[in-house]
């Protein structure tokens, strides 16, 4: 056992090591395109991201991709290509909303819910641990209907009731 | 025959509205006759919809173009298998369909408890026809798939007219799955009406205990297979036919098919905290009601317009009519569960932190974080429209940043779970569990680095992949273990054996399986790598260690198309391997264009090639290849997962032998052990 655990955590500290020497890769011209062209929705209504929609006869994904590529090539910076694709399209044209104003509410939904769901986990957790710690007074406070009366209709469920 | 379908539509709907009356004369009366009659009216208002499907797909066999529902989406020359699927290809035949198929289930739960259950089938039937009243208004008074074609004559009044053709199918649904994924899939979305039925029949009916979900499992089940293999042959479709390299685009329409299948997963395992402790009752009983209200708001997503979708073949005013069905099932669950609250009460009572009950509930956590997260960001474009005027679309690289680590956590949660024991798991309990999973992951995690897997989500995927594969293989090999040594059979035997036994739990296992095999699927997908080209004949195009060479193209005259073809010869290591001929598909009657897509599938990876047409400038053909790393793994692992359902589904052995004769041990003399209901120990085989 003291081995495997040995073995275990060894694993994981070889694989932080490895991970904190990731050489970061070069970006060609054509990677760059792919980076920035992932942004952006193609605006034929297809509901693709830019640099994947290739469905047959979209002309506009082509028409889109030239500009960026054209843009990319005159030396345009990232936000500049942003704001003439916005400017041409609306902001429909971002593929995820952009990390500002009232689309920062989209961000920050999920967050907020995983936080509020934990929240009521760790309340839940707390309300049954206190339940198994203290029965008696648990049952007590359970419900409004009598216990008696929640036995005969969980005797009357099972008499009625067959797989 | 036209006449004949829409008849036997309003007699449904008369019979359904009968049902949906009478159930409530019954249950206020208890009246027996009144209770066979309603069940006999739901049963021939079943059959009515059963005719008036037939009648429809009979007009497409016939060619009948006098209807005008058969001239949209047919024409004399599309294919028999075709004309099948033309019947939910567009909005009127698509919603008949759905009232067939749950149909389907609805005949069968009433067949199946003719004779049982006496006192909650009323309430049953009650939900049911409600439910089937709101589908047969569509079908009847909103969206008739029966209508004559009819053209204004000179004097403003209609005649009735009859085309020589139709205008055909569209071409992104002439493709094989398309006969099979939408059935799969509303099956999937009308299953869910059973247990949702019987939810809300149990409530009304004052039920405490977890009769109901005992006897809607199986249909649960049922409804969750066909929508896990309607969601993935969607994914196929889309990757096999759209031709943009991925499987997965989180369109609105296959965000809309998720969401219940999130909620229903959560529904299927918080649902073991209330057969083995009797806890989260109401939960389990509002997980039920969401999953069904999301199966109805998935539809108004794909038929209302409301959000733009490739997927969406459908689209009308039709939005408001599910928009107030949704608000009357919210409207009528609520009061349900304030009138009868009180018979949900739960014998909530944890016993320690680290436990099987809390992973449950750290698992519903999980899933119904990525549900309401999906379904935010699906709505967040019409939201943003409302508030601030300007529509701001959420696509896929949203979606991916907020459910990859979901995802992961989820993964996670598959190998742990299982493992931990209900009320309390001991120290000891987890080193032995856990020890040697953990070293085999974490080995494959080094492993799969030094291969070159740096993405870091891909990499941090395949080390827990490996970890919940070692856990379920040593719960397989520990239980088969134990049976070999009373037996003597071979391990395989034993586990097949073991299996048996408990086909729940270790068809549960099994389906965990394929979905580390789809998590492997998925990772895979960091690693895509894709490249265009310009191909003159006999020009090359290099893609990772394959070498694509032109040989040819041709043009093949089809029945309904014509087919433009690029005949390619694929070569790894200057050696031949195959011939790949992906093609474009010209249209007759739509003058649309449609793609098929060449693929050479190896477990390793897909090379994925399209003909994207002709360059506009030069007139050569464009050859846009792809090399998607593991895909076939997603597709395997969702074999597994229906296999593994299909193993949960069966009764377990040991039940077998109970019924076929053997002695029942008396429930009597059985001690319940502390913290579980007595349920579970009439029943056998709950993990």
């Amino acid at each position: 056992m003291i081995k495997m655990r040995r073995l275990a955590a060894s694993g994981v500290l070889l694989t932080i090591a490895l991970l904190l020497i990731v050489p970061l890769d070069a970006q060609d011209l054509s990677d760059r395109a792919k980076q920035i062209g992932g942004k952006f929705m193609c605006m034929c209504g297809c509901s693709q991201v830019l640099t994947q929609c290739n469905h047959v006869g979209c002309t506009t994904s082509s028409g889109m991709l030239k500009e960026l590529n054209k843009a990319i090539a005159s030396g345009s910076s990232e936000t500049a290509i942003t704001e003439m694709f916005v400017q041409q399209f609306g902001t429909k044209v971002y593929a995820e909303p952009p990390k500002s104003g009232f689309s920062l509410v989209a961000w920050t939904l999920p967050s907020i819910y995983l936080i509020l769901g934990t929240l009521l986990v760790v309340f839940v957790i707390s309300r049954w641990r206190k339940h198994a710690l203290e029965p008696v007074a648990g049952a007590a406070n359970a419900g409004a209907i009598p216990q008696e009366l929640l036995e005969r209709a969980r005797a009357r469920a099972a008499r009625e009731t067959e797989d | 025959m036209d006449v004949f379908g829409s008849f036997a539509l309003v007699l449904a709907f008369v019979c359904a509205v009968y049902a949906f009356a009478g159930g409530i004369g019954a249950i206020v009366t208890r009246h027996p006759l009144l209770v066979k009659s309603t069940r006999q009216a739901g049963i021939a208002a079943c059959c009515l919809i059963f005719l008036a499907t037939f009648s429809l797909e009979y007009l497409f066999f016939s060619d009948n173009f006098a209807n005008a529902y058969v001239v949209s989406h047919s024409n004399r020359d599309l294919s028999t298998f075709y004309k099948i699927a033309a019947l939910w290809s567009g909005q009127e035949g698509s919603l008949l369909f759905w009232s067939f198929l749950l149909s389907i289930y609805i005949f069968s739960v009433l067949i199946t408890y003719r004779n049982k259950n006496g006192e909650l089938m009323p309430y049953v039937g009650v939900v049911m026809a409600g439910v089937q009243i709101f589908f047969l208004t569509l079908n009847n008074f909103v969206a008739s798939p029966f209508q004559a074609l009819a053209v204004p004559g000179a004097n403003g009044a209609m005649n009735l007219v009859a085309r020589a053709d139709g205008n055909g199918l569209t071409p992104l649904l002439q493709y094989p799955e398309m006969v099979i994924h939408p059935p799969n899939l509303y099956a999937g979305y009308t299953g869910f009406t059973i247990p949702f039925a019987f939810a809300l029949g149990a409530l009304l009916a004052r039920y405490p205990g977890e009769k109901w979900i005992h006897l809607t499992r199986k249909w649960t089940m049922i409804a969750w297979m066909f929508q896990s293999m309607g969601i993935l042959l969607g994914a196929h479709w889309a990757y096999a036919v759209l031709g943009w390299g991925g499987y997965w685009g989180w369109d609105p329409v296959e965000n809309a098919s998720l969401l219940p299948w999130l909620t229903g997963t959560a529904f299927l395992h918080s649902v073991m905290m209330q057969e083995k402790r009797g806890m989260m009752k109401v939960w389990n009983v509002w997980l039920v009601f969401c999953t069904f209200a999301l199966c109805i708001l998935g539809t108004l997503l794909t038929r209302s317009g409301v959000v733009s979708s490739v997927h969406a073949f459908a689209r009308s005013s039709i939005g408001s009519w599910f928009v107030g069905f949704l608000l009357l099932i919210l409207v009528v669950c609520l009061g349900a569960y304030l009138k009868n609250r009180d018979y949900l009460k739960s014998e909530n009572q944890l016993d320690a932190i680290v436990s099987r009950e809390s992973s449950f509930l750290f698992n519903n956590l999980m899933l119904l974080v990525a549900c309401v997260a999906v379904l935010s960001g699906t709505l967040f474009p019409v939201f943003s429209e409302w508030f601030t005027g300007n529509r701001i679309s959420v696509g896929a690289p949203f979606f991916n940043k907020v459910n990859i680590p979901i995802g992961l956590l989820l993964l996670f949660l598959t190998g742990v779970g299982p493992l931990l024991a209900w009320r309390k798991t001991s120290t000891e309990s987890l080193k032995r569990n856990f020890g040697l999973p953990l070293g085999i992951g974490m080995a494959a995690g080094v492993a799969a680095f030094a291969l070159g897997v740096h993405e870091f989500y891909s990499l941090v995927c395949f080390i827990l992949c490996v970890f919940v594969a070692s856990t379920i293989a040593l719960e397989f090999y520990r239980g088969a273990k134990v049976i070999r040594a009373r037996s003597g059979a071979s391990l395989f035997t034993s586990a097949v054996d073991l299996t048996m036994r408990n086909t729940r739990r270790y068809g549960g296992y099994i389906v965990h399986m394929g979905m580390v095999l789809v998590f492997i699927g998925l990772a895979g997908a960091a690693f895509n790598r894709d490249t265009q080209k310009e191909m003159q004949l006999g020009s090359t195009m290099q893609i990772g260690p394959y070498t694509l060479v032109l040989q040819s193209a041709d043009s093949k005259p089809e029945r309904n198309y014509t087919a433009q073809r690029m005949i390619i010869e694929v070569m790894r290591d200057n050696k031949p391997i195959m011939m790949l001929y992906p093609e474009k598909r010209r249209f007759v009657t739509t003058v649309e264009n449609g793609t098929m897509v060449a693929i050479y599938s190896t477990l390793k990876e897909d090379l994925y090639v399209v003909f994207a047409g002709q360059s506009p400038d030069t007139q050569v053909p464009v050859i846009h290849a792809y090399l998607n790393p593991l895909v076939k793994w997603i597709w395997l692992g969702g074999a597994v997962v229906v296999l593994g359902t299909l193993v949960a589904l069966l009764p377990n052995r040991r039940a077998v032998l109970v019924l076929a004769g053997a002695h029942e041990p008396s429930t009597a003399t059985q001690t319940l052990q502390p913290g579980l209901t007595p349920s579970v120990i009439r029943r056998e085989g709950h993990d």
